[in-house]
């Protein structure tokens, strides 16, 4: 009898939390699988292999009955198994007075997708809410506040530091450097109109002490330990990856598109603040042409002009000139700078609390057909003499140990608009390539607008078994994620997720030639057995 | 022993295992094996650790099962160096006290009596009574005379007094309270209740208020105490779990004929009765663990130490490799350690001198990851952590996690089974974690049964389509882009594949069957069964009735006790009667419920009345949480506030359950098809869903009520975001519920009083109601007994009755007709337009093509075969290969059909 009393909580345990798994859901034992899931291949087998073994008999039970195949569990390594199911919270989630927003519809929304079987939340968190009166004045209350919902209703919590402003919903930077700019318009992006991107500080002014005497690194480094501190409870446990963002809408990029939402055009260089200007003057007097370093291209087409319009990215146009590559090697080292500034602020920041770091690429897949791809070039990724320019970002990552966040990962070719010339899929295939070369843990988001066709194109890149992507997060939760239609779709996407994992379980435990359907079809060579 | 604690202790560690996961897999461990060195048993260790616990662990008594405050401090920082593990678990164990309640009716002398209530258990004992007048009916109280109130007595509002008991005399345990009772008034009997303000638990007479009568015919509840019920009157309490039935309980009963005290009392007995009670008091207690790592040989010291009192046995076991399963470590073992069936270990910890407590030392090997133990503290008293194994993990260094953990009471499951599952300040997440695992329980339990898996599976699914329809809802209501076609196509795609849902066959046609005043005749039933022939000829397939339970106004729509269905409409007879009766006549009777508040018994400490009375005696859980006027305890609430009454907090499970079983109860019971449900803007539509699917209603239509919107004063032509407001309440019932179609009252108010007949075509040439939009939902109506009757909150325009009813009677959606306009000078016309709606066979989801809506006329034709028009402008139906007449007609109104 009294064996029983300790013999069969744990029996229960197992038995239960094997239940969970029989559905396909996720959850119980994340944190094991978020522990594994950073370290190598090897070491998971191993983790699996342990954790079947201390799950008693009884799970064998449950496997061998012959519940409906997506119901079967066991898990097995393969390359679905360890995608971990992210989703965005709205960018607005804390309001900047630090309330929290639709806190019902969130709490409801959480409870769902952890039913659901989904693994982590991604929050926003916005320098202009938390800092937003004065320099060094944090105010984290409002997201720490969904940090405990997020933490309690039993979800991961991917943060993402954000040190750029939003138009939907509007989101500034914080007042007292809105107002710094005001009377020193230098430190945001300008345009050759003269028109200011006020989202984004300059990456000109990274090391300049703009900020009341401090440089924005400095600032960016204060905040994040003072995040580090203010979360210090969550690290590790519930926050499982920090995000850093590394310019205009948190993407590594210049804001070649200002606030042109059409974007029809390929953008235009952003090189006319004062301190940008005069960094291009004193490269240029370093190399030796100080009249290259008045000003930036004057051929280049304007924002709604189509590239070709003008000289600067036709096919042998000012861009394969010597001139272009001066010019663009120097705007795209300007980029990758600020990159390595920002990174390795913040690793050196949050070394030793065990989270992983992560920052975002844009996926510029404009006219990426073009050989000039002027949409990366305005963006500010470009590498003199045939080198991969993205691999050249990589290694900072690499060197940093940040793992890169691709959004895109919905798009596919055939939906993009011929005009365009946009090929999505080439481009993320060349910067995942590029990571792997690297050595840079890739991890994913789709665009921000569901996009035909989206979900099948995302399980495509998961399955994709040549770059191992273990993360997605899905953007964004908000009355069209809930709305019935595409909450409908968004629960098959999961369960497509789960489905081709188990399906292979089949085949593993026979039923003859059964097979099982995968969601999309397409996929079906990638698709790998145990 | 029995099997009970066991199975209790099972479940809380199921309900617990997700967080034991968590604790163990975060931490990283380090292996180790056992031996206990005695220079840890040193002097100085000891010493510090029995100060600190002595500091710590306050014995303390209080009650409930409520989560302490966590202690902190538990070893002295001084050596914290190689501390890697210290935590203070306070438990509670939970004594149940045994005793009795007993009600004595005594003669003092002639003509002089008393009533004496007592208990044995010590507590803060209240007596919460009143008494009813000769005459009364019901079962409300009034306030006794004054003469009657003991001293110290308190007045609770109009009808009740709280009299304190008191220790019979010191070193006594019973309490008691005496009322000398003035047989000169005319008080027919006493009621009461007993409070323990200790535990703020309520005991009551068989779910009832004990009731003493005083005079021979007191209408009998069954809840009468004394004379006449004899043995059978003792019952269960309801609020306590109950030991003995009544054949077993003592009963003593002496009855002694009293003489000829007075003639109306002539039957008054002396009468002694017991009734058994029990209260659980919890006993705080605390453990404090400490693990250390010993320096020099790398082994881990971990004590324990407790202040529960008596003889204590550690149960224990260490974990290795991840897992946290029992493993028997190396010998050797500590003192007064036997092997227990090779599954575990028993040491009993050594007393402590000064007699409070008692601890133990256990020495384990460095590479161990951990110590999982639960304490046992006599043969059926098991002790354990929130449900789960105590577990110590041995960290690999000592950083971040020492004593981090908050920490929360533990229990002590005895022979009591568990009371429930007491909800913390972290209610939601409980909920949803206990949701997850009752799936994943209802898995477990059904595992080999492939349908029921799929039935669970359907579960969840369904569960997260509520939270997501929810979640939904919410963010939409605060993101107003929502495009209209979206709409369009959502209702394409759900409604009309489930036609039985509460909608009716779609040809029906509702009457409201009273108004403002019905109450005041106190025969409402009676007078309206005598109409039933003449509604039914008149073609109405649907009654809808006044709410019928007892109510704190008289119109009933301030609801008391849900089980009290006699009304100011008349009995509850008189209720199965007049529905008996129209179901004979081939009309549905609706009931109308009002479940968004209710009217509370009784007053909290506060003095606030959030205590519910009656067979659904809720406390204040029950009560939404964000309405300062009555201090709910329950969540927030998910709609707006009714603010003369605590509304009712439908998140709650038990508020729920209870609901619906009212809700079936009413529908067995009374005989009601359906419901009109009140103020519906006070809760979440997903919830009515439930209920709906519960009852299973042959129609059911909702009040949701909200303001238009205006622009300077001036009505705005559109109103798609009234009319989306209701289709998203729809919407969250998942459809299983229609809705007053709000919106088309509105515009055809303005419409009609200034000539502005363009308003009643929206911009896509539909009805611009709820009835363009969803009109299987929509239950057209120009008038009820709010709007219109004697309140006249938001009146119809006057004299323009009819023109509103030759637009909803022709119309899709479901009209609904009002009581007092059948009966006024418009009968005939009404007659006229019900008759052609069934001749015509018009229904819910009729066609309309409107036909011209310019400033002084509106037309329509419906289905082809019905034209209308309204308003003072021409208009005559096309003339094709139709043959139109005239069917009815009237002041600024014409209705064709083809012939």
């Amino acid at each position: 009898m009294e064996v029983s009393v300790i013999g069969n909580p744990q029996a229960r345990i197992c038995r239960a939390e094997l239940a969970y798994r029989e559905l396909g859901f996720r959850f119980g034992s994340g944190e094991s699988r978020n522990r594994v899931t950073f370290c190598n291949q090897s070491s998971k087998w191993k983790e699996i292999a342990i954790r079947c073994s201390h799950r008693s008999v009884k799970c064998e039970a449950i496997v061998s009955d012959d519940a409906p195949p997506f119901l079967k569990s066991a898990p097995k390594p393969k390359s679905l198994e360890s995608v971990k199911l992210f989703v965005g919270l709205p960018l607005d989630t804390v309001s900047d007075c630090n309330n929290v927003n639709h806190l019902k519809a969130i709490t409801a929304g959480l409870k769902a997708l952890k039913l659901l079987g989904v693994e982590g939340i991604e929050l926003p968190i916005f320098w202009g809410v938390v800092e937003k009166e004065a320099a060094g004045r944090y105010e984290w209350s409002g997201y720490l506040a969904v940090a405990e919902i997020v933490k309690q209703v039993g979800l991961k919590l991917h943060a993402s530091l954000s040190f750029h402003g939003s138009k939907h919903p509007e989101i500034g930077l914080p007042d007292w450097v809105a107002k710094i700019g005001d009377t020193e318009p230098g430190i945001y992006f300008t345009d050759r109109y003269g028109q200011q991107y006020k989202d984004c500080l300059s990456f000109a002014v990274d090391d300049v002490p703009v900020l009341g005497g401090k440089t924005p690194m400095e600032v960016y480094r204060g905040f994040c330990d003072s995040f580090k501190s203010a979360f210090s409870d969550y690290m590790g446990n519930t926050i499982t990856g920090i995000t850093l963002g590394l310019g205009p809408d948190g993407e590594l990029r210049y804001p070649s598109h200002q606030h042109d939402v059409k974007r029809s055009g390929a953008g235009e260089f952003q090189c006319y603040d004062k301190h940008m200007l005069s960094a291009l003057k004193a490269y240029a007097e370093s190399t030796g042409n100080p009249l290259w370093g008045l000003r930036g291209p004057h051929d280049a087409p304007a924002y709604d002009q189509q590239p070709n319009s003008s000289s600067f990215f036709s096919d042998g146009g000012s861009w394969e000139s010597q001139y272009g590559d001066f010019f663009l090697s120097w705007y795209s080292s300007l980029l990758s700078s600020h990159a390595d500034r920002v990174l390795s602020v913040a690793s050196s920041a949050f070394s030793g609390i065990g989270v992983p770091l992560c920052g975002k690429l844009p996926l510029l897949h404009q006219w990426h057909k073009l050989r000039s791809q002027p949409s990366e070039l305005t963006a500010g990724f470009y590498s003199s003499n045939g080198q991969d320019r993205y691999e050249a970002i990589a290694e900072i990552f690499a060197k940093n140990s940040c793992r890169m966040i691709i959004p895109g990962m919905d798009l596919s070719d055939e939906h993009q608009s011929p005009e365009s010339l946009s090929s999505p899929e080439s481009l993320l295939t060349h910067i995942k390539t590029s990571c792997k070369k690297q050595g840079v843990v890739v991890s994913g988001q789709n665009s921000s607008t569901p996009v035909p066709g989206g979900f099948e194109r995302i399980v495509e890149n998961l399955k994709d078994g040549n770059v191992g992507i273990d993360l997605f997060t899905y953007q964004r939760m908000g009355a069209l994620f809930f709305s019935p239609e595409h909450f409908h779709a968004f629960t098959v996407f999961v369960r497509n997720l789960s489905q081709f994992e188990l399906s292979s379980d089949d085949k593993a435990a026979d039923v003859e030639d059964e097979t099982v359907s995968i969601g999309s079809g397409t996929g079906a060579p990638s698709l790998r057995t145990a | 022993m029995s099997t009970v604690p066991i199975e209790s202790l099972l479940h809380h560690s199921h309900l617990r295992h997700n967080s034991k996961i968590y604790r163990g897999t975060r931490s990283f461990f380090i292996p180790c094996s056992l031996n206990l060195p005695s220079h840890f048993t040193s002097n100085k260790l000891l010493h510090s650790i029995r100060t600190s616990v002595g500091a710590s662990s306050k014995h303390r008594r209080s009650v409930a099962i409520r989560a302490s405050s966590p202690d902190t401090a538990v070893v002295e920082t001084s050596q914290s160096d190689d501390v890697i593990f210290k935590q203070n678990f306070p438990v509670q164990r939970i004594e149940k006290a045994e005793g009795k309640i007993y009600v004595r009716l005594k003669q003092v002398k002639e003509k002089s009596w008393e009533l004496s209530v007592g208990s044995s258990i010590p507590g803060k004992w209240i007596l919460h009574w009143g008494v009813s007048y000769v005459g009364d009916t019901g079962s409300e109280w009034d306030q006794p005379p004054e003469d009657m109130r003991p001293p110290g007595s308190v007045a609770i509002k109009d009808y009740a007094i709280e009299t304190p008991l008191k220790k019979l005399s010191e070193g006594d345990s019973f309490f008691e309270v005496t009322i000398n009772l003035n047989l000169e008034s005319s008080v027919a009997a006493l009621n009461f209740v007993l409070k323990d303000e200790e535990t703020g638990a309520w005991y009551q007479h068989k779910g009832r208020d004990f009731k003493v009568p005083l005079v021979d015919d007191v209408p009998d509840n069954g809840n009468l105490i004394g004379a006449k019920k004899g043995f059978g009157a003792i019952g269960q309490l309801s609020n306590i779990p109950l030991k003995q039935d009544e054949s077993s309980a003592e009963v003593q009963k002496k009855s002694k004929s009293s003489s000829d005290s007075t003639k109306e009392r002539k039957s008054l007995q002396e009468f002694y009765e017991e009734m058994p009670i029990s209260k659980c008091v919890a006993d705080d207690n605390s453990v404090s663990v400490t693990a250390r790592k010993c320096p020099e040989t790398s082994k881990n010291i971990v004590s324990i130490e407790t202040d529960l009192p008596g003889d204590v046995t550690v149960h224990w076991g260490v974990c290795k490799n991840g897992s946290k399963r029992w493993e028997i470590p190396s010998e050797p073992y500590p003192e007064e350690t036997s092997l227990f069936k090779n599954k575990a270990l028993r040491t009993r910890l050594q007393r402590k001198d000064d007699g409070n407590g008692s601890f133990g030392l256990f020495s384990l090997d460095g590479n161990l990851e951990g110590l999982c133990f639960v304490l046992k503290l006599n043969e059926n008293t098991w002790l354990n952590y929130r449900g789960e194994d105590f577990y110590v993990p041995f960290l690999t260094s000592s950083s971040s996690l020492v004593g981090t953990e908050a920490t929360e009471a533990a229990q002590v499951s005895k022979h009591t089974p568990k009371t429930d599952k007491e909800v913390s300040a972290s209610g939601f997440t409980d909920e949803i974690i206990t949701e997850i695992r009752n799936l994943a329980i209802d898995i477990h339990s059904h595992k080999n049964q492939k349908t029921n898996v799929k039935e669970v599976q359907e579960n969840i699914l369904q569960e997260i389509e509520k939270l997501a329809a929810e979640a939904y809802s919410i963010f939409r209501s605060t993101t107003p882009t929502f495009s209209e076609e979206s709409i369009l196509e959502a209702e394409a795609e759900k409604p009309d594949i489930k036609i039985s849902s509460g909608t009716g066959s779609g040809f029906e046609i509702l009457c409201q069957g009273f108004n403002w005043e019905s109450h005041k005749s106190g025969r409402w039933y009676l007078e309206l069964q005598e109409k039933a022939d003449e509604l039914a000829s008149l073609g109405f397939t649907v009654l809808w009735l006044p709410p019928p339970t007892e109510s704190v106004s008289p119109e009933g729509y301030m609801p008391k006790d849900l089980y009290n269905l006699n009304s100011r409409y008349g009995t509850i007879d008189e209720l199965k009667d007049t529905v008996r009766k129209f179901h004979k006549v081939g009309i549905k009777v609706l009931g109308d419920a009002v479940l968004n508040h209710r009217c509370a018994h009784f007053k909290n400490q506060n003095g606030v009345w959030n205590l519910f009375g009656g067979r659904l005696n809720w406390d204040d859980r029950a009560v939404v949480a964000d309405d300062p006027h009555f201090q709910g305890r329950g969540n927030k609430s998910s709609g707006d506030n009714f603010h003369a009454a605590p509304n009712i907090d439908h998140s709650q499970d038990f508020v729920r359950k209870d609901i619906k079983e009212w809700l079936c109860w009413m529908m067995e019971e009374v005989g009601y098809d359906g419901w009109r449900l009140d103020f519906v803007r006070g809760f979440w539509g997903g919830y009515v869903k439930d209920y709906m699917d519960a009852s299973k209603p042959y129609f059911a239509v909702g009040e949701y009520w909200d303001s238009l919107s205006y622009t300077y004063g001036e009505m705005d032509y559109n109103q798609d975001a009234h009319r989306q407001r209701i289709v998203d309440w729809i919407n969250a019932t998942s459809g299983a519920t229609g809705a007053f179609d709000v919106t088309t009252k509105g515009i055809l108010h303005t419409a009609l009083q200034k000539c502005e007949y363009w308003r009643l075509s929206d911009p896509k040439g539909k009805p611009p109601g709820v009835v363009g939009w969803w009109p299987s939902r929509a239950v057209t109506f120009i008038e009820n007994h709010d709007t219109g009757s004697t309140q006249g909150h938001w009146r119809f325009p006057e004299g323009k009755e009819m023109q509103g009813y030759a637009y909803i009677l022709t119309h899709p959606g479901t009209p609904a007709v009002f009581f007092d306009h059948i009966f006024s000078d418009y009968h005939p016309e009404i007659a006229a337009l019900l008759s052609l709606r069934n001749r015509q066979k018009l229904h819910c989801r009729s066609e309309v093509n409107i036909d011209k809506s310019e400033r002084d006329v509106y037309a329509a034709i419906i289905d082809d075969k019905v034209a209308m028009k309204i308003g003072p402008g021409h208009y005559e139906p096309p003339n094709g290969s139709k043959n139109w007449s005239v069917a009815v007609e009237g002041r600024d109104y014409k209705v064709w059909e083809t012939s």
